[in-house]
């Protein structure tokens, strides 16, 4: 993991069992897709976040406010000093989400455990049922870091001045023609295709068959050869509603050293029934 | 909270199902999402027989990201129904074991009157949230468009 440009962001399965008990410093987080996964059994020390009923307001389409932010923290013993260990099912897709939305409140120590749950559970280490209690954490958070989140008007300022725009879907979903497959999900959007200008590289193109991240030189063949994306480019990444693409913004971010991204999170749910802006497609429907 | 009492009219009633429904009616959330870990812990296997055809991608409901497959047939008029559900999606695997337990050997009527907002009833929609929902609804929808179909074709045979 040395040779990516922010290696200190990422720890091994082995390192987070060697260091688990040290939970006066450490909290592990468990994010997943799946809403009782942690329940059937998680790192013996892991507390559980879910993208949904904790990250997510319940009413406006939006984060959490900061209040209730500080309090999720807090009610698992995670302070302002905490370094935050964050793995996940998918390849890790919901951990790097909560750990974005934990750097949009500016938490400073934020880890992701490479290879996930997939690895820890195919190296047969600790697994435990028992939801463990930590003292109360004190958290004050920031006021959210916006040069991480990009919204709709900024999106499209940005595609009109044609800066590089990753749609990281699956190629289907990207030229449209998932739209028009019948009894396919039509994932709550009106219309089908892609930001104008954007390039498709599906997140899972950047992770290996184990779950751990790609090596450096894969990556830079993948985003910098095969993209031709640059380190100082100003990137927006996107996705359906901005999970698989904080996978990626953490990828370009801290694997790569791109220090000018943001995840757009309103996505294609939110491009895709915005009315009047462009839209590109390259599947073309049959008459 | 919607209410998950639901007692469908007699002549049409889906029995088991709204014997599952009286389990989960009553409970809090906490309890609701224990029962249905209980249901994922019992989905029956999948047959061998149908494991090739599994493998090789087939039968696979695409609405739902998890990968879910279905094998629906009617026999002398009664639903038979298979499922295979990726064990690292515990919530889902309890759907399609509640569905297994409902409609296993029920009649082709007592699938057609199972609430179409069976998550709600069951109380674990609100928790699932927005993005989660569409893809087990779909299983739901795909059982009972299966069904029609089995329906139709062994109609079509006679």
């Amino acid at each position: 993991m040395a040779e990516y440009a922010h290696p200190e962001m990422l720890v091994s399965t082995e390192w987070v069992d060697e260091n688990r008990a040290k939970t006066d410093k450490i909290r592990i987080v468990e994010s997943d897709e799946d809403i009782l996964l942690y329940e059937t059994g998680h790192v013996p020390e892991a507390v559980k976040l879910d993208w949904v009923s904790d990250l997510q307001d319940s009413v406006v389409r939006d984060y959490v406010g900061r209040r209730r932010f500080e309090e999720l923290c807090e009610e698992r013993g995670i302070s302002n000093d905490t370094t935050v260990v964050f793995y996940g099912d998918k390849n890790n897709w919901w951990a790097c989400y909560a750990f974005w939305v934990f750097k949009l409140f500016g938490h400073p120590n934020c880890l992701v455990m490479n290879g996930g749950r997939k690895k820890w559970e195919a190296e047969k280490r600790p697994m435990a049922r028992a939801v463990p209690q930590y003292p109360r954490g004190h958290y004050k958070a920031r006021e959210p870091d916006l040069s991480i989140r990009a919204f709709r008007d900024e999106v499209l300022a940005h595609m009109k001045t044609r800066k590089p725009l990753v749609d990281v879907r699956s190629p289907g979903e990207y030229s449209g023609e998932l739209f028009h497959m019948p009894e396919y999900p039509q994932e709550g959007a009106l219309r089908a295709g892609h930001i104008p200008g954007a390039v498709n590289v599906p997140w899972s193109r950047a992770v290996n068959e184990d779950g751990t991240f790609k090596s450096r030189a894969d990556l830079e063949k993948l985003y910098l050869q095969e993209q031709r994306l640059k380190a100082n480019d100003e990137v927006i990444a996107y996705c359906r509603i901005g999970e698989r693409s904080s996978h990626t913004w953490f990828v370009l971010t801290y694997l790569l050293g791109f220090h000018r991204v943001k995840n757009y999170d309103g996505s294609w749910t939110e491009w895709g029934n915005l009315v009047g802006v462009p839209i590109e497609k390259s599947f073309a429907a049959k008459k | 909270m919607p209410s998950i009492g639901f007692v469908v009219k007699p002549e049409r009633t889906v029995s088991k199902l709204n014997d599952i429904l009286s389990e989960f009616e009553g409970l809090d959330e906490r309890e609701r999402f224990e029962l249905l870990a209980e249901f994922s812990r019992k989905l029956p296997e999948l047959p061998e027989r149908y494991k090739a055809e599994r493998d090789a991608g087939l039968h696979r409901v695409p609405e739902c990201r998890t990968p879910v497959f279905l094998w629906i047939d009617l026999a002398d008029g009664r639903v038979d129904l298979h499922a295979y559900v990726a064990p690292e999606a515990p919530t889902v695997v309890g759907f399609v074991a509640i569905l297994l337990e409902a409609f296993q050997g029920a009649t082709p009527d007592q699938v057609e009157a199972a609430p179409n907002d069976l998550l709600e009833r069951l109380g674990i929609a609100r928790r699932l949230g927005m993005t989660r929902l569409p893809g087990l609804n779909a299983v739901l929808q795909r059982v009972k468009s299966q069904v029609r179909k089995a329906r139709i074709e062994v109609a079509g045979s006679k």
